[in-house]
């Protein structure tokens, strides 16, 4: 507290005024003459008791009165920091960003993050209003811009951790949203977060416009111990009909302190099956391996934990497996057992899928060789009799996939042209000078798109000699062309399914691709796309949608539960966000209570476990486009005067009106007390 | 009782009589005013009225024998009147210096003097002597009665001045001693003592035979007490000064001169003294109404 103009506290001498006057009794200078004072002498005379203060109370509001009336002629002003002298400018619009991701699980951090959102409600102006906003990966106004600071502080009491990932960008662009449609001046935002350095990547396109700030405040501990199981491998045999799974678990240590002798247990439909002891030195990784065990059916539920650390949520790694179902495959061929050689023994490796092939020559090709096949390839041969007539077509339509795999002896009738992407030609010699060689492939089609990263397949090393021209029409896709341009691989769907040509063969007549490393998985991922296979998820992260739609299979009695034991009816339709840690199970309403429901592992995002601070300034100036975080704040309080700032505050009025009304209520209550008074 | 309702009341106005300057002239405007405004005098020429017949003894005057009378029953009776002879009006007037305070009209001693001034006025009408001692803490003048003292009387009370402080006991002890014959004695005071020691001053008068006329002069403002701002009220006499918030005093101020008079007039009643209380803001003939009504009823009752 300072003052424009101090001298005027020389007049606080005057509040012995009052005193004075009570102690000091002073005659009056006006005599009235009177024939005799007998009968007033009479009259109990009480002048003795001037001499003593009996009104303390008057004497206080008469001093009371001259020191604010005093006080407010020497002007005083607070003379604050530039931040608080910004408060005295008006109103605030305050949007409070309190993180619940799941790295705020780690000890009391959530809980010192509420008391630093209250703290902030609790220091709003009257006419101050604050939003509050809870994020994680999403950001929602959990309450809309009020001066209520009982609601404000409710909300921020009922707010609660989430499974969700640390994102600022879109609660830092609600926040720019809410604050630009604000009316007051005055605009802040204040972030209250560990600041998880994975929260924020730099390339957020959140940008606060001038005249909006943002203060930070972290919750971060400067020392944290965190180990976690961010992921979970499964390697499945298959021995007796039966698959075996083996379990490794990855351990993260994200402290500086090594984690001795954790912990670790397997635990599968509620039986704890195995547990081992881990060390993980301070920010390494390491895995542990259980023993196997069998898969005895669908939608096994099972969760690896290690340790115990203050931050429980990523020690524990939900999963469900389910016993993978081979893909089934039926090559035609044209009775040659040496042109199915190659994409048997490639069909024959594998295990996510696992693909069971039969064999078979066109002419023994039935009708009923393509049900309940997923792929159908056609290798190097005629058309199958069997699948003349718009058989295949049916099959095709109904969502099989089709490989066909042009060499000398493949044959097209012209009724089912429409089957086959383009117009097939003859066959074209390479063997004259350098070999041909695929020179594009489309990388963005799911058959290529594994190859798409450098040093994942190199398929200039592959020699094609020979190959059937394609004259592709329109609406019919170009996956790869060889070096000449020529088509090498087109596709077409027919109605639910899919047709794939490769116009060289896949043995070694036409090209050497069958010897080369780029064909096993060529092969795998042409069969994958046309059975349309998807491996089964074994968890999911917070965060992601589930397509129930999918997942009901036409079913509309389906209901969600979550892991709190929420029930979501969804009617087999819709997407449902996976927002809660734990197992989801997708239930029949008219099962039978032997039915198995299908379960969703869902697990936090592995990121949250990382909990690297971010350096808070560089937060402020990416969004506020300023280096220096205070200089984000309004830059008025830094230029005002002391005179702008005494102006702006006005504290004198007050001040002066206090005076003046104490002595109107002094005024009062001296005539009242008078009243029964007999002395002068 | 307005002074509208009494006739002639405009010829009292004190204010008015105080312009005139000449107390006979001032008197004989009042008495003379004050009779004409009344229909009937009947408080006048009683004194050669009959009053009762006594049988006759040596020495009377054979003139007052009443002849008829003594044809009818053949004894001697003499007529005796009630005024037979002139009486002595003496009046005291009190000269100390609390008779000068005047709060908005005249002062006490100018509206006694004129009411001495009536009174002298109508005992000269009737013949009867008047004289006139002026005292305050002692007698300061002496005019003994006599028929022709009326002027020297007018002259006391011109000449007054109020110049000390007073103490009724004292002068009036020494009065006391002086009325050898009876007569009626007035006393114009405003009685600034104890009722009491009032009463045993003017008791040694009473004793001698005296008719004792009393006459009790205050300002309004000596009864209302309607001062409004806090002052130093200086006692008149003593120069003692006393800070007074009149506000606070007045109602307690009013019930001790109401008390105080109150006893005054019980204790001068019990006495058979004639007590009047004279309000120097109203007319100058109230005070001499109340004082023939008292007279007239007090003839009747003897």
């Amino acid at each position: 507290m300072t003052f424009l103009t101090p001298l005027f506290l020389v007049g606080l001498g005057a509040i012995a005024i009052p005193v004075l006057v009570h102690l000091i009794q002073r005659e009056k200078k006006r005599v009235v003459q009177f024939p005799s004072l007998m009968f007033v002498r009479r009259i109990p005379y009480q002048s003795v008791r001037r001499r003593r203060i009996r009104h303390w109370f008057l004497l206080l509001l008469r001093t009371a009165a001259i020191a604010l009336i005093v006080l407010a002629f020497a002007r005083p002003f607070v003379n604050r920091s530039a931040a608080t002298a910004v408060a005295a400018q008006g109103a605030r619009d305050i949007v409070i960003l309190l993180d619940q991701s799941a790295s705020m699980g780690y000890g009391d951090h959530f809980e010192k993050a509420k008391d630093a959102a209250r703290k902030i409600v609790r220091g709003m102006a009257a006419d101050d209003r604050a939003t509050l906003v809870l994020f994680a990966k999403n950001a929602e106004e959990n309450m809309r811009a009020t001066s209520d600071r009982a609601r404000l502080e409710g909300a921020i009491d009922a707010a609660k951790v989430t499974s969700g990932a640390t994102r600022y960008g879109p609660a830092l662009k609600l926040a720019d949203s809410i604050l630009s449609r604000s009316p007051m001046k005055r605009r802040e935002a204040v972030l209250v977060s560990d600041f998880q350095k994975s929260g924020w990547s730099g390339s957020e396109d959140a940008k606060f416009p001038e005249g909006m700030s943002l203060a930070t405040v972290s919750v971060a501990s400067p020392d944290t111990a965190n180990l976690a199981v961010p992921s979970l491998t499964f390697g499945r045999t298959h021995f007796a009909s039966q698959e075996r799974v083996v379990v490794t678990a990855g351990l993260t240590n994200k402290g500086d302190a090594p984690m001795k002798d954790v912990p670790v247990s397997l635990t599968v439909d509620g039986h704890e099956l195995e547990t081992v002891k881990a060390t993980v030195p301070p920010r390494t990784s390491t895995s542990v391996s259980f023993q196997a065990f069998t898969l005895a059916g669908p939608n096994v539920q099972g969760f690896v934990t290690a340790g115990s650390d203050p931050m429980p949520a990523d020690n524990t790694f939900h999963f469900v497996l389910t016993p993978s179902e081979p893909v089934s495959i039926l090559v035609v061929d044209n009775g040659n057992p040496d042109s199915s050689l190659y994409l048997s023994k490639a069909l024959s490796i594998g295990t996510a899928p696992t693909f069971q092939v039969d064999v078979m020559p066109a002419a023994r090709v039935a009708s009923g060789s393509f049900d309940k096949r997923a792929v159908v390839v056609l290798n190097d041969t005629m058309f199958p009799p069997a699948a003349a007539g718009g058989v295949l077509k049916r099959y095709v339509e109904r969502g099989g996939g089709l490989l066909v795999v042009t060499g000398d002896h493949t044959t097209w009738p012209t009724q089912e042209m429409d089957l086959l992407p383009g117009r097939l030609g003859p066959a074209v010699d390479r063997t004259d000078g350098l070999p041909g060689s695929l020179g594009y492939l489309d990388y963005s089609h799911q058959v290529f798109e594994l190859f798409k990263a450098p040093r994942s397949g190199d398929f200039s090393a592959a020699h094609v000699f020979r190959y059937r021209t394609v004259d592709v029409t329109e609406g019919d896709r170009v996956l790869a062309r060889y070096d000449d341009g020529a088509v090498a691989a087109a596709e077409r769907k027919v109605g639910q399914g899919r047709v794939v040509v490769w116009t060289s063969t896949l043995d070694d007549s036409f090209t050497d691709i069958g010897v080369k490393p780029v064909f096993l998985p060529l092969v795998h991922q042409m069969v994958r796309y046309l059975a349309r296979y998807e491996q089964p998820a074994s968890w999911y992260t917070v965060g992601q949608v589930l397509d129930v739609a999918q997942r009901a299979k036409g079913r509309t009695d389906r209901i969600v539960v979550t892991p709190s034991g929420a029930r979501v009816a969804q009617g087999g339709k819709g997407l449902v966000e996976l927002s809660e840690q734990g197992v989801y199970e997708l239930r029949s309403v008219s099962g039978g209570a032997t039915a198995r429901p299908e379960s969703i592992a869902v697990n936090i995002d592995p990121v949250e476990s990382d909990l690297a601070p971010l350096d808070t300034r560089e937060l402020v100036a990416a969004v506020t486009g300023h280096a220096n975080p205070e200089s984000a704040e309004p830059a008025m309080a830094e230029q005002l005067t002391r005179e702008e700032i005494e102006k702006r505050q006005g504290l004198w009025w007050y001040l002066l009106l206090g005076g003046v009304g104490l002595l109107a209520v002094e005024t009062l209550i001296a005539n009242r007390l008078s009243r029964g008074e007999r002395f002068l | 009782m307005s002074s509208q309702s009494i006739p002639g009341a405009r010829f009292v106005d004190p204010k008015i009589l105080s312009r005139i300057g000449n107390l006979e002239l001032m008197a004989r405007t009042v008495v003379e005013g004050f009779i004409n405004g009344l229909h009937r005098a009947p408080f006048f020429g009683a004194s050669i009225d009959f009053a009762e017949h006594r049988g006759y003894v040596a020495g009377d005057d054979i003139r007052r024998v009443d002849w008829r009378l003594f044809a009818r029953t053949d004894r001697f009776y003499v007529k005796q009147y009630e005024a037979d002879t002139n009486t002595n009006l003496t009046i005291l007037m009190d000269v100390s210096k609390s008779m000068a305070f005047a709060s908005r009209g005249i002062p006490k001693l100018e509206y006694g003097s004129f009411v001495a001034a009536c009174l002298g006025y109508l005992a000269q009408r009737q013949r009867d002597r008047v004289g006139i001692i002026t005292f305050d803490q002692d007698i300061v003048t002496h005019v003994p009665p006599s028929a022709k003292h009326f002027n020297v009387v007018l002259h006391t009370l011109d000449r007054a001045k109020p110049e000390r402080a007073g103490n009724l006991p004292i002068p009036l002890n020494k009065m006391a001693e002086h009325f050898k014959r009876r007569g009626i004695v007035v006393l114009i005071s405003d009685f600034y003592e104890e009722p009491d020691a009032v009463l045993d001053a003017i008791k040694p008068l009473k004793f001698l035979g005296n008719d004792l006329i009393v006459f009790h002069v205050l300002d309004p403002a000596e009864i209302d007490f309607g001062y409004d701002d806090a002052s130093s009220f200086e006692d008149l006499e003593s120069g003692e000064q006393i800070p007074v918030v009149p506000q606070s005093l007045a109602k307690e101020y009013r019930e001790l001169v109401r008390a105080h008079i109150d006893a005054l007039q019980t204790k001068f009643s019990e006495h058979r003294i004639d007590y009047t209380l004279l309000n120097t803001g109203e007319p100058l003939d109230r005070a001499l109404f109340s004082y023939l009504s008292s007279r007239e009823r007090l003839m009747r009752v003897r």
